[in-house]
């Protein structure tokens, strides 16, 4: 793996050199802040299917009890549609939890780098449980 | 009949090109380990004769532009090596990983089921690069800038560097993909993380190409009619076609100056692009197209990136994005909040 | 009794009236003016599927996208700048009925709406899309209304399951998926459009649109309930008869229904050009969040 390594990371110089219309489209880094990672559950109050990114709007209690929403930024949803899934696959009052980077504004808006199901299933990813794909039907 | 005579050629020339490797330019050993012959395919052809290049088709893959150092030499490779050489690019390429510290961490965005599933494979025929001139799988070698062109490069540099700090001045600083005005649908057409699609629609006199990233069409007269007038430039330039045997040729000109507009680094007064579209099989389509710019590569360069059909299993969706494009605000109001509490940039 | 010389002179008259006859109205006889509001019964050209044959750039003519009902010439926004080239023209409605059926609410959520058409507020996600014509800020208008901004747009009919409408504002493009079973897997804002012939005319079922897409300037909206039903039908070599049906229950009374020609655009190599109006936006959206020096 040590090999594999080290020409990645040859190759990984040589990707970023080589491919401006790969890196030219966005660099979350501008918006979301490396130095302040957030992890929280929450229950999502609703899903915003649009690009070029989509959003997941999810309640937070906090140990207080109060309420804080957080918006999570998403990719786009067009990918998820051709997997079949629809605007009716996340429900509102679903539990997800988010592992990401808070917006470097200090605004409670975060990059969603990693979405699970509370039992620890990538969200979008399953084919059963919350946003599972209906069959396609198409003609 | 004129019409069934170039069918026969048309026929024949799509046997003679199954007969042979994918590209001519591969080496004898290459062609002693070539993939299993394909399934005999006829082409196909629109009611007004046409090669039928109509569907949604897909470009994503992971084989880089330029070929890498560690495999200088190499165009095409072997079934080993293929799978090797693939197993690398998705290891570099996954979002699945969350090594590498938290600033490489922030920009792979998202899990991995967000991207394109098909940029983790290399293309079929195995090569090492999508450029095939210069036969070494790199661009050509550059023009030294002019004193002026240096200045806007700095510029333009500076400016990228604020955006990544997440300190833009204003919106027109910003990259044209980020302000939503193009983004895949300005050519060539390259592979990118996510909505590698491009519809494609036919009419007696016009082939239309539509990519999903930013819900464009590109409409191309085959009519033989002039390009526009060189006073009325556009962002995806202007369009004209014609078949070369059972190839569609697309020469775009009247593309607009500002920055971003051609491809980078590329001077948009002396740059020309050509592309050639090719149905090889009954799912795929070559897309092929050369760069000229000789006041910044001292040669042209060409690239082959094959074409997946998708239809109508998967479809291509509208990709709104000016409408919705939050994000824009979020940079800039965020900017201006961080230097009213002087927070440099980070 | 005649004389032989007044009824040689009446033949004469006679004579001059048949070759002024011949020269000016009888050879225009079977030519009538065409009468507006009504077409010579036509059969388009067919199309190798048999259907009639509808690509072409066209255009609508009606003001419309001023308002769809009846309107009065206008100074429009800021006149002080303008002058007449900030005027709007007058037009008649193109509504079946005259006016839009709308639910009492509705219709002072429709002057609310005509009042704010030029304010804009984007500084917050969630209050984004609360203010403003969506022209204005150069979002895609959705169906009907593409059909008649005035701006030209083109349809590409193939052999394919597929037909393309491309529009010149924004760049807006749409699919026509013919015969297809599957709905919107999500709303968009050209719509989720499903075609099917009857007889010579395309019918095409929208749905799946953005609630915030208006029908004009004139603050005309719906909900997510939109639901349209257009009709293309050739009406000459040079014209399509346009019709859409719209529904909303949350926002109308009844389904109401618009019509007009569309023409086909004839200037030699006419092609859709470029109407990218993002940029011409940013001052207006984003210009409050630019660094100040």
């Amino acid at each position: 793996m040590r090999t594999l390594r080290s020409t990645v990371a040859s190759l990984g110089l040589l990707l970023a050199v080589s491919a401006p219309a790969l890196s030219a489209h966005h660099a979350f880094v501008s918006e979301f802040d490396a130095n302040k990672p957030v992890k929280f559950t929450g229950t999502v109050t609703k899903m915003l299917w649009v690009n070029p990114h989509a959003w997941i709007y999810v309640d937070v209690k906090k140990p207080d009890g109060s309420v804080e929403e957080w918006m999570i930024e998403t990719g786009t949803p067009n990918t998820l549609l051709r997997r079949g899934f629809t605007k009716e696959s996340l429900q509102p009052g679903t539990e997800i939890s988010v592992d990401g980077y808070q917006s470097k504004d200090g605004s409670r808006r975060a990059n969603g780098r990693d979405l699970t199901l509370p039992d620890g299933r990538t969200l979008f990813l399953g084919s059963s449980g919350p946003g599972a794909p209906p069959e396609p039907a198409k003609k | 009949m004129r019409h069934r005579f170039m069918t026969a050629i048309a026929i024949a020339a799509v046997v003679s090109a199954f007969s042979l490797p994918l590209l001519a330019r591969q080496a004898p050993a290459a062609a002693a380990r070539r993939p299993a012959a394909p399934k005999p395919w006829t082409l196909t052809r629109t009611p007004w004769g046409e090669p039928d290049l109509q569907g949604v088709w897909n470009d994503a893959t992971s084989t880089p532009l330029q070929r890498p150092d560690n495999r200088a030499g190499k165009d095409v490779l072997t079934d080993d090596e293929a799978a090797k050489f693939e197993e690398e690019l998705a290891f570099g390429l996954t979002r699945d990983r969350r090594d590498g510290g938290a600033e490489v961490d922030v920009n792979r965005a998202y899990n991995e089921h967000w991207m394109d599933a098909r940029r983790l494979k290399i293309t079929a025929d195995r090569r090492t690069s999508l450029i095939v001139d210069p036969p070494d799988g790199r661009l050509p070698a550059l023009v030294p800038l002019s004193a002026e062109r240096q200045k806007a490069r700095a510029a333009g540099a500076a400016a990228n560097a604020r955006f990544i700090a997440g300190m833009p001045y204003g919106p027109d600083e910003m990259s044209l993909p980020v302000r939503c005005i193009i983004r895949t649908d300005s050519p060539p057409y390259l592979p990118t993380i996510y909505n590698n699609d491009f519809q494609i629609y036919q009419s007696p006199g016009y082939v239309v190409i539509a990519p999903e990233m930013i819900h464009s069409a590109r409409i191309i007269p085959l009519d033989g009619r002039p390009h526009l007038g060189k006073n009325l430039r556009q962002w995806l330039g202007d369009t004209r076609g014609h078949w070369d045997g059972n190839s569609l040729v697309i020469e775009t000109t009247n593309f607009r100056t500002d920055n971003g507009v051609v491809y980078p680094g590329a001077n948009p007064e002396a740059y020309r692009i050509t592309e050639r579209f090719t149905r090889v099989a009954a799912d795929t389509i070559n897309y092929e197209f050369t760069i000229a710019d000789p006041t910044t590569w001292t040669k042209p360069w060409t690239a082959v990136i094959p074409w997946t059909k998708i239809d109508p299993a998967e479809q291509m969706y509208e990709y709104a994005c000016h409408e919705d494009n939050f994000d824009i605000v979020h940079l800039l109001s965020g900017a201006r909040i961080r230097e009213k509490n002087n927070e440099g940039g980070r | 009794m005649r004389s032989p010389f007044g009824r040689a002179m009446t033949l004469l008259a006679m004579a001059i009236a048949i070759v002024v006859l011949c020269v000016t109205v009888l050879p225009t006889a079977g030519q009538q003016r065409p009468a507006s509001g009504q077409f010579s019964s036509y059969r388009a050209p067919r199309f190798f599927d048999g259907h009639p044959d509808m690509n072409g750039v066209w255009q609508a003519f009606v003001t419309a996208n001023i308002d769809l009902e009846d309107h009065e010439a206008q100074s429009g926004p800021h006149p002080e700048l303008l002058g007449a080239y900030g005027g709007w023209p007058a037009g008649q409605s193109v509504i079946e009925g005259g006016e839009i059926p709308y639910q009492p609410w509705a219709l002072a959520k429709k002057r609310q709406n005509a009042e704010r058409r030029m304010m804009v507020d984007v500084s917050e996600d969630k209050t984004w899309h609360d203010l403003g014509d969506p022209e204005l800020k150069c979002y895609m208008p959705g169906v009907p209304r593409a059909t008649y901004m005035p701006f030209p747009f083109q349809i590409v009919q193939g052999s394919s399951d597929y037909i393309l409408m491309a529009y010149e504002f924004t760049s807006a493009t749409r699919t026509i998926r013919m015969n297809w079973k599957d709905n919107a897997p999500t709303d968009s804002w050209m719509g989720w459009s499903r075609g099917r012939w009857d007889g010579d005319t395309l019918v095409v079922d929208v749905t799946g649109q953005r609630p915030e897409t208006w029908f004009d300037r004139a603050g005309d909206f719906h909900s997510d309930a939109l639901h349209v039903v257009e009709r293309y039908t050739p009406a000459s070599p040079y014209h399509l008869m346009y019709e859409a049906t719209i529904e909303d229950p949350k926002v109308f009374t009844r389904p109401w229904k618009i019509s007009f020609p569309l023409y086909r655009r004839m200037e030699r190599n006419v092609q859709l050009l470029e109407f990218k109006c993002a940029p011409f936006t940013e001052e207006l959206l984003y210009g409050k969040f630019r660094r100040k020096f």
